[in-house]
């Protein structure tokens, strides 16, 4: 169920994210993650397209995690603030962190090898219904995310919402 | 430069497909995808300070016109991930594609017509922008074709020397440029660059002052008399 890659540019680095549907403790694992106490970012699924997006705001984490570049004060944060296409750091938590009457939940993990305790750590946490990652695509809400990246109707003419939503991302620091 | 352990070390077992003056290409994968790497690396014949800036500057403006032709639906490799430190962009691998210099190549008239018309328009299109591409050759058109209706996109690359400008001189010189690759890659192709010219004229209503412009380029240079 959930979906595990390699970050190349990290040998030996992995990311894996996990997707729980019908969650009704939101607003306990949110105050958790904000007291540490959950070893992973928690993202709000509807703000997501694919789970790529989430890779490349992961691997963008790790890199200024290497460099000691990070805007934010953990890897999990950062991972949240690198989805927001603000460099707004209280806002881009407000839009992709959970909120506490959410009832799903995208959570991402770091980790090194073997991930087997802190998945079943995280699961052990979550009320939920875990549902396979690819699932997040039917939780996504187009109409928000084009709007908060702002993406026009061209742009849609080159390519898909997840493309648009990815060149953001990756560029947001230099605009 | 071991603060660059990451990108470096991948590019060490990637493929090199392309050196240039100004940076160097490889592929590799991204993330499970395929992916380039354009790596600006130092020039050891400028002066350090000078050549981190120049590449920080470059690896930036790069990204943003492509960011910019993307906004405007001109179609432009995806940009996975920069990384400032090494100067390194990666972006989308544009797997099965091929340049409108094999194109021009290996097909008939009556698609070359066709061919230049979208050309034509594109750029009409990304001067109206404002974006000046700064190294339009036939070998930074890629012919993609669409995943799904079959249909091919103009896909345009090598943003490097590009920057921002509404003067209908620097759209001139671009096309300047482009006309000088074009008839010294395609022998005999006049008439085939006029349709790309009049499709541009066609396609942008700032044409006129742009090929007036062309105009003047062509009898003096691509740079400007410095004389008086």
């Amino acid at each position: 169920m959930h979906f595990t890659q390699e970050l190349e540019l990290f040998p030996g680095k992995k990311v894996t994210q996990l997707l729980f549907k019908e969650v009704k403790n939101a607003a306990v694992l949110r105050k958790s993650a904000v007291e540490g106490k959950i070893n992973g970012a928690l993202i709000n699924p509807t703000m997501l397209v694919s789970p790529f997006q989430v890779l490349v705001a992961a691997n963008k984490a790790v890199h200024l995690q290497t460099i000691e570049k990070m805007k934010t004060r953990s890897l999990y944060s950062e991972i949240i603030f690198n989805l927001s296409p603000t460099n707004n750091i209280s806002e881009a938590f407000k839009r992709f962190g959970i909120s506490d009457g959410d009832d799903s939940v995208m959570v991402v993990v770091v980790h090194d090898k073997d991930e087997s305790q802190l998945l079943s750590d995280i699961t052990s946490k979550v009320e939920g219904r875990q549902v396979p990652v690819e699932d997040v695509s039917s939780l996504s809400d187009a109409a928000k995310i084009k709007k908060l990246y702002k993406v026009t109707p061209a742009e849609e003419t080159c390519g898909t919402l997840l493309d648009a939503v990815i060149c953001r991302m990756a560029i947001k620091d230099v605009l | 430069m071991a603060q660059h352990g990451g990108t470096a070390a991948v590019l060490e077992a990637a493929e090199l497909l392309k050196q240039g003056a100004e940076a160097r290409l490889y592929r590799t994968r991204f993330l499970g995808r395929p992916a380039i790497v354009k790596q600006r690396f130092p020039k050891r014949y400028r002066h350090p300070l000078l050549d981190e800036k120049l590449s920080q500057r470059r690896t930036a403006q790069e990204v943003r016109s492509i960011l910019r032709c993307r906004r405007a639906g001109i179609s432009a490799p995806v940009v996975y991930f920069v990384d400032h430190t090494s100067h390194c962009i990666f972006l989308e691998e544009l797997v099965g594609s091929s340049t409108v210099r094999d194109y021009i190549g290996s097909h008939r008239d009556l698609e070359l017509d066709r061919l230049a018309e979208r050309v034509g328009q594109i750029l009409a299109r990304m001067h109206d922008e404002d974006v000046i591409h700064g190294d339009l050759t036939t070998s930074n058109m890629l012919l993609r074709r669409g995943t799904e209706d079959g249909k091919v996109d103009l896909v345009l690359i090598d943003f490097g020397l590009s920057y921002i400008s509404a003067l209908p001189e620097d759209k001139g010189v671009d096309l300047y440029v482009l006309e000088k690759a074009f008839l010294s890659t395609h022998p005999n192709t006049e008439a085939l660059f006029q349709k790309l010219l009049d499709s541009y004229a066609r396609s942008s209503n700032k044409s006129a002052a742009v090929l007036k412009k062309l105009d003047e380029v062509r009898l003096r240079g691509r740079k400007r008399s410095m004389v008086g």
